[in-house]
């Protein structure tokens, strides 16, 4: 009796977390969906599923050099956000004082900031370097936008360290280099590589910044979707969206995966 | 094996200062400490021990004063230029490397590496008693074993020093003394020079071949553990080697206060030296302890055997307390 109270009573909370999956899974299925879709135009397939659109993404020379070009700007910039954002997070974590308290939070405001405020921004200081439009700027720009994200995720596995652990490698010989290299490292480098995955994902699916500072020469892949979504409603820009989906999701699978490991 | 340390391996302390913002954390320490010396640095909380074995270890700069090694000037050089080795409380194994792993670091630190280092870090395993935990994670050791690999970490390199910050405050008291004379037993196997902290004074009276006691980031008195049980130099020395009364000058009868242990107070069979009353008795079994307090309200304690007849002096009752001069201490201050 009671037993069923419960169940009824469960209906509303369960049918709201029901629908709060559906509405976050729901847009992603229907890309899938339209993706395969075998009309001319952005719509659910009818009589069958095609491949076209894949086919036209992976042979057209526009959307590979995109995707290349989105590929190498991650790559690049994840490595420069995951060097300077371990580096400074460690930094503070050894002065642990005040100031390091202010400087990791002055890591973290372009996360704080609204991105079309940070692209305005960087268009103005880039057009004076001349960086617009070139691999340098959207490099530059994605890597600091992306350092919030490693200096999260190893500071928070620094928290957990014991900062004895530096004094005793220092004791045993090993200079401040040493001890990064050989006890830092090999102990924070979940967090590390959590951060490294999160920074390619932020510069991999990043559009405002590119919205700015992208153009003819360096044309991200969010960037030339979002061109093609107002110039034509051309179905590859589903296939080019799954695709994306797919290595967001790879990449997060990958993380989940080394944390489990490291329990 | 692990006794290559030359005789000029002393270290001087010289007028050594710390100050944080205003507050003083050592305050002009000298202090000289012998070639294979156990010297331990007690004190009650916040007295400076620890700063004062990190400015040796080279974590803590000095604003002023000197340390030399040998006649050589330390005061500047970084830690890991020291070759001193370090056992924390907190032990601070490496948690990502095996029980070998975390006592080759020093080892492969410094170069050395193949059957020679493997075979020294199996002796350092071997003299904690720990051979047969070599492949083990530190996670996977009791914190009696993670201390012993700490141990054998720190030595297997044969450094000009072990420096310890309350090695075993973590530990249980048994574990605790058995870790205490294990302890001993590898500094006079090893001969190697040990500063030890610690706010144990039992602790520090076991062991030692010397104590240095802190108060207020200053030395109050350095010497063998009888000199400071039996001649304490002050009353802050006193009380920390657990003399229990203090008797002012006007009580005493003499030129100064004079500190009296709870034995070496009696019962007077008449109105003897010192006249209190007694306000507080707690039954022990082999013993009772007592409290009383004299006119102008100074407390005194002193036990009595139990089984010594019916005549036992009972809360509320005026007593008389005499003791020999031969056990009482007369102190320099107040
Ligand atoms: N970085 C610091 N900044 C400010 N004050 C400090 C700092 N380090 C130590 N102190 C102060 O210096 C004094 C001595 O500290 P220390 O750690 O040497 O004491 P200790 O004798 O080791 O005490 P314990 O037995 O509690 O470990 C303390 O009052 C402490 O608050
Ligand atoms: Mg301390």
């Amino acid at each position: 009796m009671s037993s069923f109270a419960r169940d009824n009573a469960s209906l509303p909370v369960r049918g709201s977390a029901w629908t709060i999956i559906c509405l976050m899974i729901l847009p992603m299925s229907v890309v899938f969906a339209v993706s395969v879709t075998d009309r001319p135009y952005l719509s659910l397939p009818e009589n069958g599923v095609s491949l076209q659109y894949y086919r036209n993404l992976f042979t057209s020379p526009e959307w590979l050099l995109s995707i290349w070009q989105s590929f190498v700007i991650a790559c690049v910039s994840t490595m420069v956000a995951g060097a300077l954002g371990t580096l400074g997070s460690i930094g503070c974590w050894r002065i642990s004082s005040g100031a390091s308290n202010v400087l990791r939070l002055v890591m973290l405001v372009p996360l704080m900031l609204p991105p079309i405020v940070y692209g305005l921004g960087a268009y103005q200081v880039w057009a004076d370097l001349g960086w617009i439009n070139t691999y340098t700027g959207i490099i530059v720009a994605h890597a600091m936008t992306g350092i919030p994200y490693v200096v999260i995720t190893v500071s928070t596995a620094l928290a957990g360290l014991d900062p004895k652990l530096e004094q005793a490698a220092r004791s045993l010989g090993a200079g401040m280099g040493a001890t990064i290299w050989y006890v830092i490292f090999p102990n924070i480098m979940p967090g590390i590589l959590s951060g490294l995955v999160f920074a390619f994902i932020h510069s991999w699916d990043e559009l405002v910044i590119a919205l700015f500072i992208a153009g003819r020469n360096v044309f991200t892949l969010p960037r030339r979707m979002w061109d093609g979504i107002n110039e034509n409603l051309d179905p590859t820009m589903a296939a080019v969206a799954s695709v994306l989906i797919l290595v967001t999701l790879g990449l997060l699978v990958f993380e989940l995966l080394g944390r489990g490991r490291k329990r | 094996m692990m006794t290559h340390t030359p005789e000029t391996d002393t270290l001087k302390i010289r007028d050594l200062s710390k100050t944080y913002g205003k507050f003083r954390a050592l305050d002009t320490v000298s202090l000289g400490v012998d070639q294979g010396e156990f010297l331990t640095l007690l004190g009650p909380s916040g007295s400076g021990k620890t700063t004062l074995l990190m400015s040796i270890a080279g974590f803590i700069q000095p604003d002023h004063g000197q340390i030399t090694l040998g006649g050589r000037d330390i005061t500047h050089m970084p830690p890991e230029k020291r070759s001193f080795g370090m056992v924390f409380q907190g032990y601070a194994l490496f948690p990502h490397l095996t029980v070998n792993d975390n006592v080759m670091f020093p080892l492969k630190m410094r170069g050395e590496k193949g059957a020679q280092a493997a075979r020294r870090v199996a002796e350092a395993l071997e003299l904690v008693g720990l051979s047969d935990k070599g492949i083990r994670y530190p996670r996977e050791l009791s914190g009696g074993q993670q201390q012993r690999v700490a141990l054998a970490r720190a030595i297997v390199f044969q450094p000009h020093m072990l420096l310890l910050d309350e090695p075993l405050s973590a530990l249980d008291t048994q574990l605790r003394g058995q870790l205490q004379s294990e302890l001993k037993r590898l500094h006079r196997a090893v001969g190697l020079t040990f500063i030890y902290v610690t706010h144990d004074q039992s602790e520090a009276l076991s062991m030692s071949d010397r104590i240095a006691v802190m108060r207020e980031g200053r030395l109050e008195q350095v010497g063998r553990p009888d000199d400071l049980y039996d001649r304490p130099a002050n009353r802050f020395v006193a009380e920390f080697m657990g003399v229990e009364n203090f008797l002012p000058p006007e009580l005493s009868g003499g030129q100064h206060t004079l500190a009296l242990r709870a034995h070496a107070l009696e019962l007077a069979a008449g109105r003897g030296r010192v006249a209190a009353h007694v306000t507080e008795r707690d039954y022990y079994g082999a013993e009772i302890r007592y409290t009383a307090h004299t006119e102008s309200g100074v407390p005194l304690r002193f036990k009595i055997a139990a089984g010594q007849g019916e005549s036992l002096p009972q809360e509320g009752d005026a007593i008389g307390l005499d003791w020999q001069d031969k056990d009482a201490l007369p102190l320099a201050d107040h």
